[in-house]
C-alpha cells in the first residue's frame, strides 16, 4: 500500500516505514536510546531526501522520548534545575544548528557534513562503549567486583566558576559544563536528526558525575524540549518536516519500543551496552564507507535556494 | 483558496526574479533561432504545405492525492489536409513531448579530497524541465536533423541547458559543461523523470495517432505542457500545444499548503501531534501492564 508523502514529494510504501519505525522502536526500547542515529541513516538509504529525513526525525524523537520522560518524571528521576540549564544550552545550539543546516544546503555540503558528523560522534561513542562493556564482561567473568562511583572524586569540571547546587543530583558544580553540553546536544540534534542521548548520557555520567538514575530522566526531559524546538525551527527555516512520514514512524516506533523493553529486561547491562556499541560502530562504518568508497555516480542534482 | 494563494504567490515571486535574469542572459540565444527559422523553415511551412495537426490530452487535470502512485495520460490527435501518395507508406512522423516547468537546479560533482568524496564543482542551470517525456513514431535521428531538434528542444540531448554564470559558457569549459549536461539527463532518467519511447506514438488508421505518456509517482507537481510536432520528410510542418495541470488534492494539499503557508503553526502542530502520540502510547501501555 502506497501513500504520497506531501513534503518529501514521493510515494512511499506505508509498510516499509511502519516496519522501519518498529525495528528502530524495538532497538530504542531495548537499549534505552532515542534511535535517531539509526533512523536518519535508514531514511536516507530508503530514498528520503536527507534534509527531510533530519527534519522529520526530530518530530519522531519528540514522540518516542515523551513517553519515557513521563515515566521518569513519575519516578522523580528528573533534575529540573539541571534540565533547565541543559535545555537553555540546547535551544541555543539548535538555533545555530538549524541555520548551519540551511547554510550547508546552500553550499551543497549538507550530505557530507551529516556523514562526517555521524562518523565522528558514533565512532568516538561506539568505541568508548565497546571498550568499557568488554572490560566489564571480562571482569565479571574473572569474578572481580566492579568499582562503583566514589563520592568525593574531583576533576577539572569542579574548578570552574558560577557554581550551583543541584539537589536532585546531589551535586555542587559550575553551570558552565552543563550549558556547553546542552549547546553541543542541540547542535547535533539539528544537524544529525538525533536526540543526542548517546552523547549526553556519557557526558553527564563521566564529566558531571550525575547519579545514573537521574541521568536518564534528565536527559530524556531535555531531549523532549530540544527536539520539539528543533522540529519547529526546521519547519520554519527549511520546510522539511513531513508530518505523514513522522506519523508512520511514530506508530511503528511506539509499538516496537514495548517489545524492546520486554526483550531488554532479559539481558545484562554490559551485554546490552556491548550490542549497542556494536550497532553504533556498524552505522559509523556504513557512513564512513559512503564517504571513502569511490561513488558510482559522481554527480548529484541539488535544489536552488532563494537566497543563494 | 486563500492558503493556496499564499503558496502560489511565494512560488511566483521566486520565478519572476529568475525569469528576468534568465531572459537577459538568454537574449542572444533566443534571437539566434529566428534567423534560421526565417531562412529555412518558413518557406516550407507556409508555401509548400497546409498540413496541420490537432491534438488533445486524455486528462487535463491530474490530481495528486494521497494514493497517487503515478498515472498514464494519452495524447491523441489527427493530421488535417493529409497528402495522399498512392502506394506509399505513411510519410508523416509525429513527435509528442510532455514537459514540466523549467526550474533552476544546481549540479554538483564529487572529487576525492584527502580520501573523502565530497562535492567540489557546482554548475547552476536555469530552467531545466523538471519532467520530460518524449514519444515518437520513429527514432528522432531518422525523423529530422539535429538542427531542427535543437531549435524546438525535441529530445533529451536537444533540451536547452544554459548555465547561469556566463563564465561557465566559456569555450575552454565546453567539455566540462557537456559532462554536466549529460549527467543531468542520466540522473533524471534514473529518477524516471526523463522518459523516451522511440516507437511509442502509433497511427490508428491513416490520420489518427495516439501516444501514452507515463507520469511517475515522483513527478514534480506543477503545470505540464504537451507539444505535438508533425513532420514530413524531415520538415517540421506544424506544432500543436496543450496543457495538463498537476494539482495536489486532499490531505497532501492541506499538509503542503499548511507547511509552506504557516510554517510556525505547522511546526507547533507537528510537535503537539508527536507529544500526544508519545503520551497516548505511554498511558495505554502502562495501563495494560499494570
Amino acid at each position: 500500500m502506497h501513500f504520497y508523502l506531501p513534503i518529501a514529494e514521493m510515494s512511499a510504501n506505508i509498510f516499509l516505514f511502519l516496519g522501519m519505525g518498529t525495528v528502530v522502536g524495538f532497538m530504542s526500547g531495548l537499549f534505552g536510546v532515542g534511535g535517531g542515529f539509526l533512523m536518519t541513516p535508514l531514511l536516507i538509504l530508503s530514498g528520503i531526501p536527507s534534509a527531510v529525513a533530519v527534519g522529520t526525525q526530530a518530530a519522531q524523537i519528540v514522540a518516542s522520548s515523551v513517553s519515557g520522560a513521563i515515566a521518569q518524571w513519575q519516578r522523580g528521576n528528573v533534575d529540573l534545575k539541571l534540565g533547565a540549564i541543559l535545555i537553555a544550552g540546547g535551544l541555543l545550539g539548535s538555533v545555530v544548528g538549524v541555520h548551519f543546516v540551511k547554510w550547508l544546503r546552500v553550499i551543497g555540503q549538507f550530505d557530507s557534513a551529516v556523514a562526517l558528523s555521524y562518523v565522528t560522534f558514533l565512532g568516538i561513542v561506539g568505541g568508548m562503549m565497546l571498550v568499557e562493556s568488554l572490560n566489564t564482561i571480562r571482569k565479571t567473568h574473572a569474578g572481580q567486583q566492579i568499582a562503583a562511583r566514589q563520592s568525593g572524586q574531583h576533576n577539572w569540571v569542579h574548578g570552574l566558576p558560577l557554581k550551583m547546587r543541584f539537589h536532585r543530583s546531589k551535586l555542587y558544580i559550575s553551570a558552565i559544563p552543563p550549558l556547553l553540553i546542552g549547546i553541543l546536544i542541540g547542535f547535533l540534534a539539528a544537524i544529525m536528526g538525533v536526540g543526542g542521548g548517546f552523547v549526553m548520557i556519557p557526558a553527564m555520567i563521566y564529566l558531571l558525575r550525575v547519579p545514573t538514575n537521574v541521568v536518564v530522566g534528565t536527559s530524556l526531559f531535555q531531549i523532549v524540549f530540544v527536539t520539539a524546538a528543533t522540529t519547529v525551527l526546521h519547519a520554519i527555516q527549511n520546510q522539511t518536516v513531513d508530518i505523514i512520514l513522522a506519523l508512520l514512524l511514530m506508530i511503528g516506533g511506539v509499538i516496537g519500543a514495548q517489545f524492546g523493553v520486554a526483550a531488554g529486561a532479559r539481558l545484562k547491562g554490559e551485554q546490552l551496552r556491548f550490542l549497542l556499541a556494536a550497532m553504533v560502530i556498524l552505522v559509523c562504518l556504513r557512513m564512513a564507507w559512503g564517504l571513502i568508497a569511490t561513488p558510482g555516480e559522481l554527480y548529484t542534482i541539488g535544489l536552488v535556494f532563494e537566497d543563494s | 483558496m486563500k492558503i493556496s494563494g499564499l503558496a502560489l504567490r511565494h512560488r511566483h515571486r521566486r520565478m519572476d526574479r529568475r525569469a528576468v535574469q534568465a531572459f537577459a542572459v538568454m537574449h542572444f540565444y533566443l534571437l539566434l533561432p529566428f534567423f534560421f527559422v526565417v531562412a529555412h523553415a518558413a518557406p516550407n511551412h507556409s508555401a509548400l504545405s497546409n498540413e496541420r495537426v490537432q491534438a488533445d490530452v486524455s486528462t487535463r487535470t491530474v490530481e495528486v492525492t494521497s494514493s497517487f502512485t503515478g498515472t498514464e495520460i494519452v495524447v491523441f490527435g489527427a493530421i488535417e489536409n493529409m497528402r495522399r501518395k498512392d502506394g506509399e507508406a505513411n510519410q508523416y512522423d509525429v513527435v509528442v513531448v510532455v514537459e514540466g516547468v523549467g526550474s533552476p537546479l544546481i549540479m554538483r560533482r564529487k572529487s576525492n579530497i584527502g580520501g573523502l568524496w565530497i562535492n567540489t564543482r557546482a554548475v547552476r542551470f536555469d530552467a531545466i524541465p523538471s519532467y520530460y517525456a518524449i514519444s515518437s513514431t520513429r527514432p528522432l535521428d531518422e525523423i529530422t536533423t539535429s538542427h531542427i531538434l535543437n531549435l524546438h528542444a525535441i529530445g533529451f540531448e536537444h533540451i536547452s541547458m544554459i548555465p547561469t554564470e556566463i563564465e561557465e559558457r566559456r569555450a575552454d569549459k565546453k567539455a566540462e559543461l557537456e559532462a554536466f549536461k549529460s549527467a543531468i539527463i542520466r540522473l533524471k532518467r534514473k529518477q524516471g523523470l526523463y522518459v523516451q519511447d522511440r516507437f511509442g506514438t502509433v497511427f490508428v488508421g491513416t490520420s489518427l495517432f495516439r501516444a501514452s505518456i507515463n507520469l511517475p509517482a515522483n513527478v514534480p507537481v506543477g503545470p505540464l505542457t504537451a507539444r505535438v510536432h508533425l513532420f514530413r520528410e524531415g520538415i517540421l510542418l506544424d506544432t500543436f500545444e496543450s496543457r495538463v495541470r498537476l494539482e495536489r488534492e486532499g490531505l497532501g494539499r492541506i499538509v503542503y499548503t499548511f507547511a509552506h503557508g504557516f510554517p510556525l503553526l505547522y511546526g507547533i502542530f507537528t510537535v503537539f501531534i508527536a507529544a500526544g502520540a508519545g503520551w497516548a502510547a505511554s498511558t495505554y501501555f502502562s495501563r495494560r501492564a499494570s
